[in-house]
């Protein structure tokens, strides 16, 4: 018996993404939420701009990608945290709740291919979702504002494997949970618990920071900086993958629970070997205009010829600002350009206080010798590795060749776009397709 | 009496299309079905009866890979069935399902057509004795009871599986109805094609089945046409409510 066609079965999800009111309702949101960031944020830029009249700030620091795209954007992260999961659920678990899956589990052809259906209606569902903030993008440019491709395009990203990832633990939790409120808690347990992690790990080191990086918040906060990390773009894409899989493999009703939790198992040791494999790939690659995520070319070609591990203790807590730049402007770069960095965070207390004389004090160790500093300024600890490796500082530029873009415009358009003309837009839609649907179009 | 000898004759050479063997089913440590055995042949209506809780659709589900039995026997032939084969050789159409509400009925019944690639004209062809031309154009979720068995039968009865499986397949229809489905269902077997019909209206199986699978708490009771049935419940000239009761 010949398998149905994937064309014929994306018709069928696509029909049912259309007569879900939980995907209306998203979009409706969805554009609202981008509206709202983006009429902020292109207002506080115009204000650090100098729109009021003061003296702009420094405008090196005036980058849209952290002014504009980023909170526009933000916007995504919330829909797929909050918004995204249940469109994805409603896919699986009404078809459980009505008695569609008997019919679908008898049709010829693998349940993957249909899984994979429903994987792919979801995707076109999301970057349906981007319509607003890509009209937000292109109301930022018709201002004269400035976007760099590069950076744009890896932050579509980031939201792109950010709303894979939402689909995939959708889809297993509606494959998991008896129904779609049980599938919820599920989903909402996930994210609460990873928001937990980010939470407990930050500042800790070890393998529960490792760990915590890959959580949808930390994992997309990467792509926010204009960061490509082939690791964390891995684990994203498995872990989405896995959740599609274990959809797959649950589904399958005619086999033995013992039999699905077997192969769930296999699953996961699957899984688990791809993530951890993957986040060994320690390629990345800095898509931001003002290269933020590197030291400059000097810098970097005298830390290329440092072979030895660099083994960095840090005595500050994690509420410890100082440890939150440390992080940035020089952890984030030393773990791109040297071969081997090891942290170990030795503060006790979370916040610092009543600890040991030696808090503040950040050692390294490198070929043997050792060195104590307190500055967390990109320049000095630089110097103070170099000197450990022998190795002359380079001459640096003052200058980094980025300027910024300030641009004191006003959010012209954008309240009627996107409070008005949108949820018009969305709803007429919403009646066209549901005609289509139920055939009086 | 000799039409009743030609027409065991006739039955006993028809094909065996499915035998069904110990098939055994445990519920949370309760056993729902124990040791069932049966056949059904091409070209026959087979009922399956029992009272509520033998264990008809368990059955039905297990036999369609739906529910994983503990140990079951079935063959096709000569052929062991795996699950994958199972969903070439039967189709099962479940009871009170909803499946895509929303979705218009011809929209549905053109799912199924082209899912198994079949013609227009056997869309065309059920369309009129399960009166399908009246709902073409309602949502799913809309239907009444009847309705909605009419669109599930047409959905059954358009997929090629040389046995379909149906639950309750009367439940909802009013007579008129009743009366022009088993024309149907005795249509389509006459075709060649085998049905395997779980009815617990004693009445209905009587009229439409060739033969009878007696299912009580969990156990084939007795299997036979209903001569056979009677003769075996030793009644001289019982309906089949009587041989029913006599042998459960």
């Amino acid at each position: 018996m010949r398998s149905p066609s994937f064309l014929l079965l994306l018709t069928k999800e696509f029909r049912e993404l259309c007569a879900s009111r939980s995907f209306w309702i998203m979009l409706l949101i969805v554009g609202a939420l981008v509206g709202h960031s983006f009429i902020t944020a292109v207002g506080l830029y115009a204000e650090m701009s100098g729109a009021g009249g003061g003296p702009a700030a420094l405008s090196q620091g005036l980058t849209p990608l952290d002014g504009v795209l980023v909170p526009t954007w933000g916007a995504y992260d919330l829909a797929a945290t909050l918004l995204f999961p249940f469109v994805a659920i409603r896919l699986i678990a009404v078809e459980r709740e009505t008695g569609g899956l008997k019919l679908l589990l008898q049709l010829p052809g693998s349940l993957g291919v249909k899984i994979a259906a429903k994987a792919v209606v979801l995707v076109g569902a999301w970057l349906v979702a981007w319509l607003p903030g890509l009209l937000a993008i292109v109301l930022w440019r018709s201002y004269g504002g400035h976007a760099y491709a590069a950076e744009t395009w890896n932050l579509m990203l980031g939201h792109l494997v950010r709303g894979l990832l939402s689909a995939g633990l959708g889809i297993a939790a509606g494959a998991l949970a008896e129904s779609a409120a049980s599938a919820a808690i599920v989903t909402l347990g996930i994210t609460v618990g990873s928001w937990a992690l980010d939470f407990v790990a930050a500042g800790r080191g070890g393998w529960l920071q490792q760990l915590a990086s890959y959580t949808p918040t930390a994992a997309l906060r990467s792509f926010e900086q204009g960061l490509l990390r082939l690791n964390v773009l891995i684990v994203m894409v498995a872990i989405s993958c896995a959740g599609f899989a274990l959809a797959t493999i649950w589904l399958r009703s005619g086999r033995t629970v013992q039999s699905r939790v077997l192969q769930v198992l296999v699953l996961l040791v699957i899984a688990a070997a791809v993530v951890g494999g993957g986040a060994r790939a320690n390629a990345s690659w800095d898509l931001s205009e003002n290269r933020r995520n590197s030291f400059g070319p000097a810098d970097e070609a005298v830390l290329k010829r440092i072979d030895q591990p660099l083994k960095i203790t840090v005595f500050l807590s994690p509420e410890d600002p100082r440890l939150t730049d440390f992080e940035q402007n020089v952890l984030r770069k030393l773990r791109r350009s040297l071969r081997r960095v090891e942290v170990d965070y030795a503060a006790t207390s979370s916040t610092g206080l009543f600890e040991t004389d030696r808090y503040g004090e950040i050692w390294y160790e490198l070929g043997g010798q050792k060195a104590t500093e307190r500055s967390t300024i990109e320049e000095v600890v630089l110097d103070q590795i170099y000197k450990l490796a022998n190795l002359d500082s380079p001459a640096r530029s003052s200058d980094d060749g980025f300027s910024g873009y300030p641009l004191a415009a006003q959010p012209k358009h954008a309240t009627l776009l996107f409070y008005i003309c949108w949820p018009v837009f969305v709803i007429l839609f919403w009646r066209a397709t549901t005609k289509w649907v139920d055939g009086t179009f | 009496m000799l039409w009743n000898c030609t027409r065991n004759l006739i039955h006993s050479c028809l094909d065996e299309l499915l035998t069904v063997a110990g098939l055994t089913k445990t519920f949370a440590g309760k056993r729902v079905l124990s040791g069932v055995n049966f056949t059904v042949r091409s070209g026959q209506v087979c009922g399956l009866i029992g009272p509520n809780g033998a264990g008809k659709t368990t059955l039905f589900e297990c036999l369609a890979g739906l529910l994983p039995a503990d140990h079951a026997s079935v063959k096709h032939g000569d052929e062991q069935l795996n699950s994958r084969r199972r969903k070439e050789v039967l189709f099962y159409m479940p009871d009170a399902i909803v499946p895509w509400a929303e979705q218009r009925v011809d929209w549905v019944l053109n799912f199924f057509r082209k899912a198994y690639a079949q013609s227009h004209d056997k869309v065309r062809a059920l369309s009129t004795p399960l009166r399908l031309d009246e709902i073409r154009k309602s949502q799913l979720g809309t239907l009444s009871k009847g309705e909605r068995k009419r669109l599930m039968l047409g959905l059954g009865l358009l997929t090629p599986h040389p046995l379909l499986l149906l639950d309750e397949p009367f439940d909802g229809l009013d007579l008129r109805q009743t009366r022009d489905v088993m024309t149907l269902l005795k249509s389509e077997a006459a075709g060649g094609r085998a049905l395997l019909l779980s009815i617990h209206q004693l009445v209905d199986a009587g009229r439409v089945c060739d033969r009878l699978v007696l299912l009580n708490h969990g156990e084939t009771v007795a299997e036979g046409t209903i001569d056979e049935l009677r003769a075996r419940a030793g009644l001289a000239d019982g309906g089949i409510e009587e041989i029913f009761l006599a042998l459960t």
